[in-house]
């Protein structure tokens, strides 16, 4: 039996990582265009993660997504946004891995407390999507701040208002739409994987 | 669609193609190293005559890589202003407001456009001589002294080729559920965040149930044929290190140390 527990969570682990590579390379089911934004939803996809499959596994696909992002920003970047900031690897991949630390924490504290399964995954959903935004948004600040970044040798401080003010509107809409859609979409998901007597 | 890494590769014997996919993969990222230690014409230079000759010898026609910088134009243009707009020092020639252009501005905003062209070229270099799988396989042995520090490679290495395997599979399943989706009548290009929402819900569901089964039905299929660990997997194909990696990794390395003697310290 142990085996076969082994077996589905590699399989399920290589699953979720498609799902990011697929999500980072099609807008829809990626990236929602609003406007002039363009609002992220693979944070969903690491909630969800975190929820069925534990905190690790959830930082593992955390990792992954914020690998991608930093493969890209050199070789494939989706905004100059991302050519400027993500080529930093502490701001590419630590802040995702922290959506699923601090979503696991959050999902664990509350899952005995609140009856609601879906208020407890929808508040660590929102947790962790904050997460990724403001940790994103400090280490931007932190590190391009005081020095020009060694990639461009752009004066970065009079761009700065203009990249927290693009992160920061994005920011909020993401937190909304996580909190509102990952429990919509994580507890059927739990229910079938229960169902099937995992 | 924006696909940077599927769909991209083509079938060929050239020299590059040839190369086993870890020595591919550890040039392309020494190159990218290289490329950030450039700083004036002569090592651009002699690093654009290096890529020109690896697209020659790769045997893919040059217009797969313009395919490829298309959809990147307007992003390297846009970061190129930026660089133009809002760098400081040099001689000043226009200024207005918080812009200003120097000539010193202008020659870095060349070398940042030189420098985009450069990285994406060896990447696409990269993805179209070497199958998804093969880089999978790639990762694994560049990845293999951390086993040193029991970090699960092979795991790791075989999480990657399944879910490389089943990027396409799922985006077929996409294609269908969105067709589905559309036939009932949702949206998916306009309106609301609201409404967004509500059309993004119907296209997740099933795409992430779905992708359980697949995980489960193959999680059975590979204990049925006697999976334990992927520890002690055999290959089908065997990547060894051959005499044009060597050669190709003495030529590339020399370009290095030219590039490290020309530049401007």
């Amino acid at each position: 039996m142990q085996h076969k527990k082994s077996t589905l969570r590699l399989n399920l682990l290589a699953m979720f990582i498609a799902i990011i590579i697929l999500q980072t390379s099609i807008p829809l089911i990626g990236y929602i265009p609003i406007g002039t934004l363009d609002i992220t939803i693979i944070q969903v996809t690491v909630v969800i993660a975190t929820i069925l499959m534990g905190t690790l596994d959830g930082a593992i696909i955390g990792g992954v997504w914020g690998l991608v992002t930093f493969i890209r920003a050199f070789a494939y970047p989706t905004s100059p946004l991302a050519a400027i900031v993500f080529v930093n690897p502490i701001v590419s991949i630590f802040p995702r891995i922290m959506i699923a630390v601090v979503a696991g924490m959050t999902y664990k504290a509350l899952k005995n407390r609140i009856a609601k399964r879906s208020v407890s995954v929808s508040v660590a959903a929102v947790l962790g999507s904050l997460t990724n935004t403001i940790l994103v948004l400090g280490l931007i600040y932190v590190f391009y701040k005081a020095k020009a970044p060694q990639l461009y040798q752009i004066n970065l401080k009079d761009l700065l208002p203009y990249l927290l003010g693009v992160v920061g509107t994005n920011g909020i809409p993401e937190a909304i739409f996580s909190g509102v859609v990952t429990p919509l979409i994580a507890v059927p998901l739990g229910n079938i994987l229960n169902r099937r007597g995992r | 669609m924006s696909n940077f890494l599927f769909g991209r590769y083509l079938p060929g014997e050239s020299w590059v193609h040839q190369m086993s996919p870890q020595s591919k993969l550890l040039l392309s990222f020494y190159f990218v190293i290289v490329i950030f230690f450039a700083n004036n014409i002569a090592s651009y230079a002699a690093l654009l005559i290096l890529i020109m000759g690896v697209i020659i010898l790769s045997g893919v026609s040059i217009s797969y890589f313009l395919k490829g910088i298309r959809p990147l134009i307007w992003l390297i243009i846009f970061t190129v202003l930026l660089q133009i707009l809002f760098s400081s020092g040099g001689k000043l020639l226009w200024h207005f407001g918080p812009f200003s252009i120097t000539d010193q501005s202008l020659i870095n905003g060349g070398f940042i456009f030189i420098r985009f062209l450069l990285i994406i070229m060896i990447s696409t270099v990269l993805t179209l001589t070497t199958t998804p799988l093969a880089i999978a396989d790639g990762v694994q042995t560049v990845l293999k002294p951390l086993k040193g520090f029991h970090f699960p490679v092979d795991t790791l290495a075989l999480m990657l080729s399944i879910a490389l395997r089943f990027v396409p599979t799922l985006m077929d399943e996409m294609e269908t559920i969105m067709n589905a989706q559309r036939s009932r009548g949702v949206d998916f290009g306009s309106g609301s965040l609201k409404h967004r929402v509500k059309a993004a819900v119907p296209l997740l569901v099933p795409l992430f149930t779905g992708a359980i089964n697949h995980a489960e039905n193959l999680s059975t299929a590979m204990e049925a044929r006697g999976f334990t660990d992927s520890e002690h997997r055999s290959k089908y194909r065997i990547y060894r290190w051959q005499m044009k990696d060597t050669i190709s990794w003495l030529v590339f390395l020399a370009v290095g140390v030219l590039v490290l003697g020309i530049r401007k310290w």
